[in-house]
């Protein structure tokens, strides 16, 4: 995919988050695209490793800058509290160079967006880093969640087992209810 | 005066600077020394004539800072929230040498003149971040360094804090050990920044990138990163109240220095030059990633290689290393304006594209630079110890620009007639495309 498709993509997510109500800083928008890449299949190519919050892109981090230094987003002030990520003045003409490529994914980041669009950061810190490592262990995932639930804490000790458990459950639900929009997208 | 065991360096930025025996078998070792002979700057000591200094004195800077810092955030006061994460007095000792010795250590990887064009220096898959992890952990360093020191470091520790997991991909990094990383390599309070913009600047002749480093470093706490709509409570290098203002500073700090030195357009010109000289030069175009080369390639190398085919017309880098020792280099055809942004976000792509066209390859070079990393954003502890973000409390902070730039370079005989070429044509160049299916 090529770089402004890409943006076109991220620019798209961004209002989609907008519209479920979601803050939409950085974090939000982090994880939304972990759970678009990973469990939608939109192939943005972005590298996760677990980190800030859980699952973190220095790639897209650096996207998200290029994309405000170019003006497809920018920071809106959202007093008393931190800034939100909004449209830039070139979002619109982006998104007209783009419309194929914002049609065709689409219902997968409108997916992702009412999914994860209700959620604060603590919560989507723990259901990203319960994605993270049910992606990185083979063991089907009912008969793993003691193991991953401690996995979590131990990893994000601020997260406590009961909590990573119940992130756990709901990463499940959210991944079979993706993988059948995937089958029929 | 220097105690007994402990050795004393002057520097520029921070007068002194403080090593241990152990330390000091570090910095004189091979792989610290060749970091005399690499240039922080590039060619930028050819637009400012000061910019001569090296990696080895920044090397010593970042140790030196990221000393001060860690000494400030593991005393008190610490959050409440933070305590459980400061490992005992005797861990703390361990973690605060291996700290120095990462950032020694943190640049030794970097290539000839600092060079920023690793993707096509180097092969797939590489860079000096690579490279400095396999310099750490290689059997010379092993067996002449790291198993000489009277106190014992883990090899893994001192590369997982000096790259930190930007670099070190692979790893995972416990709370811990993500701050010390963050103390060295983070976007918004790493020394690393810290020490290039004071020391570029002093040595550039630029007051740009002066800040109250001394104030900063010592309002540094680790916090929760929670407040506003940040609810985690993950620990993270955030600031007391009254440290904002250096803040600030420091991000303004990094803006100028950005768009007036680092981005300046011959500056990168010369950059590009550079890299095309060395693709002729070096075997397949590429530096060797074996460490016993890489330890033996320096600035001195390349500049002699540099002189030679400068003064030799068959050398296959002829050409560009006389537009760089004979100041030819190439001029500004073109850089990014709002206008066409607007009308095509590829705008300086298009016109390079076309350039190319009507004048052929050789004789047009484009640069592209977006700023990395985030960097506003940070908890803040108030006077009443409530943890707030840093964008609530600071106007200035949300107003930092983003860094950018787009050139189109021609070679200067061709730019007359080029300029009003673009004239004639730019409404039509810069028109996009269709849109094409991946």
């Amino acid at each position: 995919m090529k770089r402004l498709q890409r943006c076109a993509i991220m620019l798209s997510l961004v209002e989609a988050l907008f519209q479920r109500k979601s803050w939409c800083g950085e974090t939000h928008i982090q994880k939304s695209t972990y759970f678009l890449q990973e469990l939608l299949r939109v192939p943005l190519g972005f590298d996760f490793i677990l980190y800030k919050h859980g699952p973190f892109s220095f790639d897209l981090s650096d996207e998200l800058m290029a994309m405000r230094a170019d003006n497809m987003i920018q920071l809106k002030s959202r007093p008393p509290y931190g800034p939100s990520i909004v449209p830039g003045e070139n979002g619109d003409r982006l998104k007209e160079l783009f419309t194929k490529t914002i049609q065709k994914y689409k219902e997968r980041v409108g997916f992702v967006a009412k999914e994860l669009g209700v959620y604060g950061v603590a919560e989507l810190e723990r259901i990203a880093t319960a994605l993270y490592v049910s992606l990185n262990d083979s063991t089907p995932a009912k008969d793993a969640i003691e193991e991953r639930a401690s996995c979590i804490n131990k990893l994000k000790p601020h997260i406590s087992v009961h909590e990573a458990r119940r992130s756990l459950e709901s990463r499940w639900e959210i991944s079979n209810r993706a993988v059948k929009l995937v089958q029929t997208t | 005066m220097a105690k007994k065991d402990e050795h004393e360096i002057r520097d520029p930025i921070h007068v002194f600077v403080r090593l241990d025996t152990d330390e000091r078998r570090v910095l004189d070792s091979r792989e610290l020394q060749r970091l005399r002979h690499i240039h922080q700057l590039a060619l930028t000591y050819l637009v400012y004539p000061g910019a001569t200094h090296r990696r080895f004195e920044h090397s010593l800077g970042v140790m030196e800072l990221a000393t001060r810092v860690f000494d400030v955030i593991t005393a008190p006061p610490i959050h409440e929230k933070i305590r459980d994460i400061i490992p005992n007095k005797n861990k703390r000792n361990y973690w605060r040498r291996v700290l120095r010795m990462a950032a020694l250590c943190h640049d030794l990887g970097h290539l000839p003149f600092s060079h920023a064009a690793e993707t096509e220096l180097l092969p797939e898959g590489w860079d000096h971040e690579r490279l400095t992890k396999e310099i750490i952990r290689s059997d010379e360093m092993k067996s002449q360094t790291w198993e000489q020191l009277e106190v014992p470091v883990k090899i893994e520790d001192i590369v997982k804090v000096a790259l930190g997991p930007k670099g070190t991909k692979e790893l995972i990094f416990n709370e811990w050990e993500t701050i010390l990383s963050e103390i060295i390599t983070g976007d918004t309070f790493g020394v690393d920044r810290m020490d290039y913009l004071l020391r570029d600047s002093l040595h550039a002749g630029v007051a740009y990138g002066k800040f109250d480093h001394y104030r900063l470093i010592d309002t540094l706490r680790i916090l929760p990163k929670g407040g506003g709509e940040d609810d985690s409570d993950e620990p993270t290098l955030g600031l007391d109240y009254g440290g904002v203002q250096s803040a600030e500073a420091l991000l303004w700090a990094r803006y100028f220095m950005f768009s007036q030195v680092y981005c300046h357009s011959v500056r990168r010109i010369y950059d590009i030059h550079l890299k095309d000289f060395l693709q002729k030069w070096l075997e397949n175009g590429k530096f060797s990633t074996e460490t016993k080369d890489h330890l033996e390639m320096t600035d001195i190398d390349v500049l002699a290689a540099l002189r030679e085919a400068n003064s030799d017309t068959k050398h296959p880098g002829h050409i560009h290393a006389k537009r760089i020792i004979g100041r030819d280099h190439f001029k500004l055809l073109y850089s990014r304006n709002p206008n066409d942004q607007n009308i095509n976000p590829n705008a300086a792509v298009a016109i390079y594209e076309a350039a190319c066209k009507e004048y052929g390859p050789d004789f047009v070079r484009s640069d592209e630079y977006r700023q990395k990393g985030e960097s506003q954003y940070f908890p803040v502890i108030s006077k009443d110890g409530r943890v707030l973000q840093s964008v609530e409390l600071s106007d200035t902070l949300f107003k930092v620009p983003v860094v950018k730039s787009d050139f189109v370079f021609i070679d200067r005989k061709l730019r007359p007639k080029a300029l009003n070429w673009l004239n004639e044509k730019r409404e039509e160049i810069i028109k996009p495309q269709k849109e094409t299916e991946e």
